[in-house]
């Protein structure tokens, strides 16, 4: 049975989707939301195939959406517009599914279809998380969890991360959010301008590094602003001086 | 101020091209004396009792009072410009001035002339005063009738050039106003939105899937008429607001509610065409796209003394802090400013937990 969510901000058009969707064999709408905000919790909590997500949304746009979610486990992604030129160019870069509005039936089947193959293979929704990467602004703010509910933080607020298994470890204002997504992911999503590794499985906000100290071999200690103080190992060393203009 | 932007007013508030062309005036006026020049030597050289420098001192002299009072005549202008559709009452503005130009005259010509002849050791001799008085009255109301032509016509030409100008700037804004409207309704994300709404109807209300398609119909209709109506009753623009209405709350069930408070009194007045959907628009673009919260639209009109205010205000969304006029906001701008001048205005601003975007409109006819 395939999972699907439905977000869209415009109850016809959620109401339509749903009603084809429900024609279709083998494929339940397991949830319907209105804005980017709870399809970003709708989808960490319920785990869908594949998501139905409108671009034009409230709280978070379908790419900002899309842009959050971590590659290698992403539902498979369906957008769904009225029109954006640039992101219609882009979806046939990608070559992720989009349905443009208005649509009909057969075209609808079309795209249950080709999502039904991409299942089968075990494709990921990887590329609309590329495309939502490349064409929002995403590493400005970051969406964590907070007991129940999903969160905006700005990306400027977090003053170091740690990696832990599968896990992250979000440091910001005191708080301490933890993420299922693995370091790397989460720094390719935030860009290089403001997080650099200073460990395996540490990264430090640049504009919170209060000072260095030297250990031996090539080690050094560094103290946050917030007076935490982290290991700096001597591999990283030389592209953390490059990045403090040393 | 709600008395119909006169012509000058118009003119101080920013039209562009001078009214008036000194230029051409002062190269008329020079070449003018330098013919009365030419022509007086041309008699002086058949009189061997003549010098040579006499009728330039005779012209000159006359040339310089001349030149005072010109330019005191074009100082002044600007104050009689008004009166340039009412001929009588412009010339009389300046002929009242003739007797004292008269006096003026004598007082000054004569005794310039008599004091270069006792500087060259000679006496000025002409004509008895009597005689003088009627010959220079004459002359002058001569004189003074073809210079006032001349400043006549040529005030007229500036005018008639500066109303040309705004007329064709009242129908550029309305043909831009238009083609934004045009391009607000064939804008992708409203009208494939609206049909896509129109499909979602059809499997669940047809009748209501045929009431959407009718209101876009009409909606399109409207922005499609070719205008060659800058004003409309505020009745159809509201109409038209309706129209619009219609469709973004099918589309936002649920998450907008409409209320409008219209003075019946009110509905025959005229007003520009397509004014106000770009206010609506910016309602459903910052207001309700925005939020998932519950918006509520107000629309309203109302007489405030002389004039007419229309209020569109909607709860749940406040002005960015720095927030700067769109295309919408800079038309709507732009055409009341040709229309009315001053006399109109809009303002955006934060109210109690919402956004309010008021126009406010002479309510006496203001397009010229």
């Amino acid at each position: 049975m395939i999972r699907a969510l439905i977000a869209d901000d415009e109850a016809p058009a959620r109401e339509k989707l749903a009603h084809w969707l429900a024609e279709q064999p083998g494929l339940s709408v397991v949830g319907s939301v209105e804005d980017g905000l709870s399809a970003a919790q709708c989808i960490e909590e319920l785990r869908p195939d594949v998501v139905f997500l409108d671009i034009q949304m409230p709280t978070l746009s379908g790419l900002q959406v899309a842009a959050q979610l971590e590659p290698s486990n992403a539902p498979l992604i369906v957008f769904v517009t009225a029109y954006d030129e640039h992101a219609v160019k882009a979806f046939e870069l990608n070559a992720v599914d989009y349905l443009l509005k208005p649509y009909d039936r057969e075209r609808l089947a079309q795209t249950v279809q080709r999502v039904r193959g991409r299942l089968v293979s075990h494709e990921t929704g990887a590329a609309a998380v590329a495309m939502g990467r490349a064409r929002a602004p995403s590493c400005e703010r970051l969406l964590v969890p907070d007991r129940e509910r999903l969160q905006l933080i700005d990306a400027a607020s977090i003053e170091w991360l740690e990696a832990d298994d599968n896990y992250v470890h979000v440091h910001a204002g005191g708080r301490d959010y933890l993420l299922r997504r693995t370091l790397q992911d989460l720094l390719s999503q935030l860009g290089e301008q403001r997080f650099v590794r200073i460990h395996r499985s540490t990264a430090v906000n640049l504009a919170c590094i209060a000072s260095l100290a030297p250990l031996f071999k090539g080690d050094y200690d560094i103290q946050l602003h917030n007076g935490r103080v982290l290991r700096l190992s001597r591999r990283y060393r030389e592209a953390l001086f490059a990045r403090m203009g040393r | 101020m709600n008395t119909p932007a006169s012509p000058h007013q118009a003119a101080a508030h920013g039209d562009h091209g001078p009214p008036f062309s000194v230029g051409t005036l002062a190269v008329l006026w020079v070449a003018f004396w330098l013919l009365m020049v030419s022509v007086s030597m041309q008699d002086a050289l058949r009189n061997p009792l003549t010098r040579w420098w006499e009728p330039v001192l005779w012209e000159g002299s006359s040339a310089l009072v001349a030149t005072v009072w010109m330019l005191l005549a074009v100082r002044i202008r600007g104050r009689y410009m008004p009166y340039l559709d009412r001929p009588l009452r412009w010339f009389g503005s300046y002929l009242r001035w003739l007797p004292l130009v008269i006096g003026t005259w004598i007082a000054a010509v004569y005794p310039m002339r008599a004091a270069v002849y006792a500087a060259v050791g000679r006496t000025y001799e002409h004509s008895p005063w009597s005689y003088v008085v009627v010959y220079e009255s004459f002359k002058l109301v001569i004189f003074t009738g073809l210079w006032l032509g001349i400043l006549f016509g040529i005030d007229s030409y500036g005018q008639w050039q500066l109303q040309r100008q705004r007329l064709l700037r009242t129908q550029k804004a309305l043909a831009e106003s238009q083609l934004a409207q045009l391009q607000g309704q064939l804008r992708p994300h409203f009208l494939f939105n609206a049909l896509n709404t129109v499909s979602a109807l059809m499997h669940t209300d047809v009748a209501r899937a045929d009431r959407l398609v009718a209101t876009l119909g009409d909606l399109l209709r409207i922005s499609l008429r070719s205008g060659e109506n800058e004003m409309t009753t505020l009745a159809e623009e509201l109409r038209t607001l309706e129209l619009y209405a219609d469709i973004m709350s099918e589309r936002f069930r649920d998450r907008v509610t409409l209320g409008w408070q219209i003075d019946p009194a009110l509905q025959g007045v005229p007003v520009p065409a397509l004014l106000l959907q770009p206010l609506l628009e910016n309602v459903f673009k910052h207001g309700v796209e925005r939020t998932v919260a519950r918006i509520r639209i107000q629309i309203s009109t109302r007489r405030d003394g002389d004039s007419l205010e229309i209020v569109v205000s909607n709860s749940g969304s406040q002005l960015e802090r720095e927030h700067r006029d769109g295309m919408g906001l800079r038309n709507c701008r732009e055409r009341l400013n040709i229309i009315y001048g001053e006399a109109a205005s809009l303002q955006v601003s934060n109210v109690m937990g919402g956004v309010a975007a008021r126009i406010v409109l002479p309510l006496a006819e203001g397009a010229p």
